[in-house]
């Protein structure tokens, strides 16, 4: 469903071109959790950020349902690592329900308002719909933000470290709150993060050998990782 | 806090008047520098009972409204120009440094040859006083919007007009608020300053006005009068409605550093 | 709280510091601080200040020559006792010794044509001033706005009948706001301004100090506190005398007179010729007009009493005409 074709990136730093994105192919399938896993600074945003249409490849091809992705669509939603990406000025159901209306998802605010506080329930965020952004302890914020990603139901979650900043117990209920969503909403997610241990966490568990990915460098890499998760 | 804040600076401005009066009253200095407050406190009442001095009040800060809200809007437009291209944004800061350093009165000679004397003049003054310090706020509050609200808003589709409207403006609410405060002061002081030029316009005068004829017929007290009107009304305006409008917006959603 | 009432105490104590300073000031050793505006109708301070007379006539005397924008700073600086001696014209004087200044007249300066000059060809007397004409003074209780209250007390039966025309502007700017054809379609003013907006064609005269009057009256007059006339009787003698001497020295040395003041003013010495045989313009020590002024203001409310006798406002000596 989504499709990465030798794409390829690079950021001028000063005068200095660099290569962060060299070559990348690989899909994800509808229903699919992958986990992109790497050390902080080896692309993995700037990967997202190609896939979810807000910058563009320098060469490749992205495409998503079979059509190229040229901007940001709501059809495929990215959720970030920072607290802050919910709108301070809205309490947490305003935020849900704002996007939905911007997209002329349902007619009626009361509908609009039940879909909202169904997925904000999914997040098992009960009882906050009227906080503001500021009031809510940082795993309650991206559990909003992830309530605010599914409610619009995309065909797919780009999520970039979302669970980077939390504490190990927050972390792993988070995990688990977006694994049973997934189970409920069938959404397809790539899941970024620089941490082993969510990844064998979230991935689906069924584990296969990676397709190929990037340049061979990274296959090296990738081959010793993936026996050491496989030797798990 | 808030509140201790509050007593203790209403106990300073009792001190002060105190001392006020206790100066004003030691027969030292004539009344005609230091009235004492007792006369003031009577200027003030028959200006009021006159209907003088409120009409003048109601005339300044209508014309005040009226200058904030065209520069406002002006400086809302030029914010926006100055974010559709590289170019535009040049022209706009080319601008903001060619104009916010000019008094508003140094140009008061040209703007009677431009303008003439009426109450347009009196407005573009206030115009001026009020557009830079408010797009200079404007411009750096779009700046300083995290870029996580754009790309959520990028994300759920919103185009670049309601991205503006949607995210941009309430995101630099902070800054608009700090930015009308300070234009609000501006307004007022390029107002009192070019009445006390012009004079009145067509027999209607503002407090500017006002304090002028005081001081050319020598009525210190009816001078410091219109003074106290002036601070009341500052005060009203930053401590119970500037300070209203923060408690229900930005300190409500957080976005402020206290 | 301790702490607050320390500050208390600190303000107190430097608050009485001041007052007690303020009081101190004045027996400063043989000062004279006058004060005067721009323009030629102050031409015999510029003789006094070039020839020094004053220093001639007292040499002990430290003179200091101050210029000030308008007649409030002057009279503001005089309530301040930073200035001796200000120059101005009547009723700003009244109006200040009316609300307890303690000054006096020490002698006239000048008189002057003073004239109402519009440049719209439909009005030729104050009666056809519309409610979109807008005359330009230099401020309320200046000489000018009472000299046409007048004019409209006997036109209208109600001295303030143009009041809600009038706009303050200083005599450069209303002269140019009159020849740029802005909203001002009339001014209020004195030579050189009135002779040089008078040769405009579009420009007439509608009305003239001295019709209003109904005769020659001093247009600038000194006014001494009463604190520099007691406490330093010999600067003032010294003064009176110089301030003559500026005179008499105008009319028997015409050459030098115009070289002076042509340097003084940075204006040709064919334009200071023009000024000095303008008619109407005359330098002198004695004083007229000042019975009418104080009668006309107190009847309208400028002032709220009338002199009782000449020596309630003028110093000994004056020589004053009605
Ligand atoms: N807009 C940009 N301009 C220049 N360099 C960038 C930009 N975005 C990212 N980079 C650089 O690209 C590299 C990869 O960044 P990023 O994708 O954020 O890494 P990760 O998310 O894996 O930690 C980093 O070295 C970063 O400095
Ligand atoms: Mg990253």
């Amino acid at each position: 469903m989504i499709e990465l074709l030798n794409v390829t990136k690079s950021f001028s730093k000063g005068k200095e071109k660099f290569k962060v994105l060299e070559d990348i192919s690989f899909s994800v399938n509808k229903g699919e959790i992958l986990c992109l896993l790497g050390a902080s600074g080896c692309g993995k945003s700037t990967l997202l950020r190609l896939m979810g249409g807000f910058d563009l490849p320098d060469s490749g091809s992205i495409a998503m349902n079979g059509s190229k992705v040229s901007k940001p669509t709501p059809d495929s939603i990215l959720v970030f690592q920072e607290f802050n990406q919910l709108l301070p000025w809205k309490t947490v159901l305003q935020n849900v329900i704002y996007p939905l209306k911007v997209n002329h998802k349902y007619q009626s605010d009361q509908k609009r308002r039940e879909h909202a506080e169904k997925y904000l329930e999914m997040v098992k965020l009960e009882g906050f719909y009227h906080s503001f952004p500021h009031q809510l302890s940082g795993g309650m914020k991206q559990k909003a933000a992830l309530a605010r990603a599914l409610a619009l139901q995309p065909s797919i979650l780009l999520m970039d470290e979302p669970f980077g900043s939390l504490d190990a117990l927050t972390r792993q209920s988070l995990q688990t709150v977006l694994l049973e969503s997934w189970d409920k909403t069938g959404v397809s997610i790539i899941f970024v993060t620089h941490d082993i241990q969510e990844a064998m966490e979230i991935a689906d568990n069924t584990l296969q050998r990676p397709r190929s990915i990037g340049s061979s460098e990274y296959m090296k890499l990738y081959e010793k990782l993936y026996t050491i998760l496989c030797e798990k | 806090m808030m509140c201790i804040m509050k007593i203790k600076k209403f106990i300073w401005i009792f001190i002060l008047l105190i001392l006020w009066q206790i100066t004003a009253l030691s027969g030292k200095v004539s009344p005609l520098i230091f009235p004492s407050l007792g006369m003031i406190l009577k200027a003030m009442v028959h200006a009021i009972i006159q209907g003088e001095l409120l009409s003048q009040t109601l005339f300044s800060i209508a014309i005040i409204i009226e200058g904030l809200f065209i520069g406002a809007i002006l400086a809302f437009v030029l914010a926006i120009v100055s974010r559709m291209s590289e170019s535009l944004n040049s022209l706009v800061e080319t601008l903001i440094t060619l104009a916010h350093p000019l008094p508003g009165i140094a140009l008061l000679p040209i703007i009677i040859l431009w303008l003439g004397t009426g109450r347009a003049s009196i407005v573009f003054i206030i115009v001026h006083s009020v557009l830079w310090p408010l797009l200079l706020n404007l411009i750096t509050g779009f700046r300083a919007t995290p870029k996580v609200y754009s790309d959520v808003g990028r994300n759920i589709g919103l185009n670049r007009l309601v991205l503006l409207k949607e995210i941009h403006i309430p995101a630099s609410l902070p800054y608009l608020i700090s930015g009308f405060k300070i234009a609000w002061a501006r307004a007022w002081r390029a107002l009192i300053s070019a009445e006390m030029v012009f004079g009145a316009v067509g027999g209607k005068g503002g407090l500017g006005w006002y304090i002028f004829k005081q001081r050319v017929f020598m009525d210190t007290a009816g001078m410091f009068a219109a003074l106290v009107v002036i601070m009341l009304i500052g005060i009203l305006v930053e401590e119970v409605l500037f300070e209203r409008v923060e408690v229900l917006t930005i300190r409500r959603w957080g976005m402020t550093e206290k | 709280m301790k702490r607050t009432i320390k500050w208390i105490a600190v303000l107190l104590v430097l608050l009485l510091g001041i007052n007690t300073g303020c009081s101190k000031q004045a027996p400063d050793l043989k000062q004279i601080t006058i004060a005067e505006q721009y323009g030629l109708a102050y031409a015999p301070l510029q003789i006094m200040k070039e020839l020094r007379l004053l220093e001639k006539s007292d040499a002990n005397l430290l003179v200091n020559w101050r210029q000030m924008g308008n007649t409030a700073a002057i009279r503001e600086a005089m309530l301040a006792e930073e200035v001796d001696v200000g120059f101005m014209a009547i009723p700003p004087f009244l109006i200040g010794w009316d609300k307890g200044m303690e000054w006096k007249i020490a002698g006239g300066l000048s008189s002057s044509p003073v004239g109402l000059v519009s440049n719209r060809s439909e009005v030729s007397t104050i009666k056809d001033f519309t409610e979109s004409d807008r005359i330009a003074l230099p401020q309320p209780g200046s000489v000018q706005h009472i000299l046409l209250s007048m004019a409209c007390e006997k036109e209208f039966g109600d001295s303030h009948k143009l009041d809600n025309l009038l706009i303050t502007m200083a005599h450069p700017e209303g002269m140019n706001a009159l020849m740029a054809e802005t909203d001002v379609t009339a001014h209020f003013t004195a030579p050189p301004y009135l002779t040089g907006e008078l040769k405009s064609k579009e420009n007439r005269l509608i009305l003239s100090g001295e019709e209003v009057m109904g005769g020659e009256f001093t247009f600038i007059v000194g006014v001494a506190t009463k604190s520099f006339h007691d406490e330093n009787a010999e600067g003032y003698k010294a003064f009176i005398k110089a301030l003559e001497e500026s005179i008499s020295f105008m009319e028997t040395n015409k050459i030098e007179t115009v070289e002076i003041l042509s340097n003084a003013y940075a204006i040709s010495k064919e334009e200071v010729e023009e000024y000095l045989d303008t008619q109407g313009v005359e330098y002198a020590a004695k004083v007229q007009g000042l019975d009418k002024f104080a009668d006309f203001m107190k009847r309208n409310d400028y002032i709220s009493k009338t002199p009782a006798s000449k020596a309630e406002i003028m110093w000994d000596d004056v020589y004053y005409e009605d």
